[in-house]
């Protein structure tokens, strides 16, 4: 599966940071990075817990 | 396994609460019947874009979607629970069903607290209650807002730009209760800078008059208006489980796992939860996540879960400031400045309790909230 983000929804909030610390982080300037979009199924359920935290609904998995 | 197998189980909401526990009894390793019971007709959403980007007229009517449940159980919309047999365990619902469950969530979060019964008092708790504020405020209706709290004040801002006239009426000083006087007066100023009247009073009560209904104050002052929100509270929705004696003070007191017993776990604004300063509801978007996490768990897993240890993620769009809070609010005194400094620009501040418990905010300045938690924890 792949994660997706809606760029220009993401708020920075990074709660999807504290809950998937291994696929994804803010920078410097608080702007998110993908740092694996592509995910096995090892890491499905951490690519679904930082997709239901984010409040703005900026990520999805494809 | 404490209470025999798991065959069942019942998750009563289908709010973030509600919906997280799905997620959570699935991925702890429940693949038995899942049910989750919405009150509300819709998926479940996320209620904290509501009164932020649903409002503005951006004609952006999506900010508040959530992508779908992942659970792969069987959602029934629409339909609320109106009774708990703990003796028979089953969820009863106003359709006349019955659902047997092996374990129970509860999970039918609050409403909105409300200062009459009259129609025209508007308040902004559910989707339908957003969608149809935003469609009146398209009519540039002047409007008074009830309640100085960060979600009246949200209200009064998306109101105000949305081309109304508003005047909010606030018990003391707007967010004071809320954020404390550092803060509130930062909001305050940047709300009177974009034209928003504000009306203290010590209280306020919505009568009724010919053709609808006005706002009438502690001193005898009469506020009318065409369009009337008030925005003073949330009430946990906790009714339907009235005659099983699981409901103290309005609201269902759990253990720090979630857990009312057992086979019954109360998520969201509907928990009561131990946290460091006594037994708290946090009705807040992360608790609520953060909760049903931990219970799920608890549910499925029993005595070997971990317990909660939840420190409160608070935000807030309003009057042009974003604020981004990790820690117990409200704040005595003033903040240290990580970076920026006051006036209301982008700030990264910090306060400690007298407890030596600390708070990191940011003031229009992006920031994760992972670094933001840590800078709460570091003495200033």
């Amino acid at each position: 599966m792949k994660i997706v983000l809606d760029r220009p929804r993401c708020e920075g909030h990074g709660l999807c940071e504290e809950a998937a610390p291994q696929l994804m982080h803010l920078d410097d300037e608080g702007e998110l990075v993908l740092d694996r979009e592509e995910v096995g199924e090892a890491d499905a359920a951490l690519a679904h817990a930082a997709v239901r935290m984010c409040p703005v609904a900026a990520l999805r998995v494809a | 396994m404490i209470g025999g197998s798991i065959d069942r189980v019942v998750v009563v909401g289908n709010g973030i609460a509600g919906l997280t526990a799905a997620d959570t009894l699935r991925e702890a390793g429940f693949d038995g019947e899942l049910t989750v019971v919405g009150g509300e007709p819709h998926p479940a959403y996320s209620r904290p874009a509501l009164s932020k980007a649903l409002l503005l007229d951006s004609g952006d009517l999506s900010s508040h979607e959530l992508p779908p449940a992942g659970h792969g159980g069987t959602q029934l919309l629409g339909v609320r629970a109106t009774g708990l047999r703990l003796d028979r365990r089953l969820v009863i619902l106003d359709d006349g069903t019955a659902l047997p469950y092996d374990r129970v969530v509860l999970a039918t979060g609050s409403r909105a607290r409300r200062l009459s019964d009259l129609p025209e008092e508007l308040t902004l708790r559910g989707l339908d209650d957003a969608l149809s504020l935003r469609s009146r405020l398209a009519g540039r209706p002047p409007v008074v807002v009830v309640g100085g709290g960060p979600l009246g004040m949200e209200i009064a801002s998306g109101c105000l730009a949305a081309g109304c006239r508003v005047t909010l009426v606030s018990q003391g000083v707007p967010l004071i209760l809320q954020f404390g006087p550092y803060l509130a007066g930062v909001f305050v100023k940047a709300a009177l800078d974009l034209g928003l009247t504000i009306v203290q009073t010590g209280s306020a009560r919505i009568e009724q008059r010919e053709g609808g209904a006005r706002v009438v104050l502690d001193d005898g002052a009469v506020l009318e208006a065409e369009t009337l929100v008030s925005a003073v509270g949330d009430v946990p929705d906790t009714e339907w489980l009235a005659d099983t004696g699981l409901v103290a003070r309005g609201a269902i007191h759990v253990d720090s796992c979630g857990l009312v017993r057992p086979d019954i776990a109360a998520v969201g604004d509907l928990a009561a939860f131990p946290t460091p300063y006594g037994r708290r509801r946090i009705p807040l978007w992360s608790s609520a996540i953060e909760q049903a996490k931990v219970a799920a768990t608890a549910l499925v897993r029993g005595e070997d879960a971990p317990p909660l240890r939840f420190q409160p993620y608070f935000w807030t769009e309003q009057f042009g400031l974003s604020l981004k809070a990790v820690g117990r609010l409200p704040l005595q005194g003033e903040p240290t400045y990580v970076d920026g400094g006051p006036g209301g620009g982008p700030a990264l501040m910090r306060w400690s309790h007298e407890d030596g418990s600390g708070v990191a905010a940011a003031l229009n300045y992006r920031i994760a909230i992972p670094r933001l938690r840590r800078m709460s924890r570091t003495a200033a």
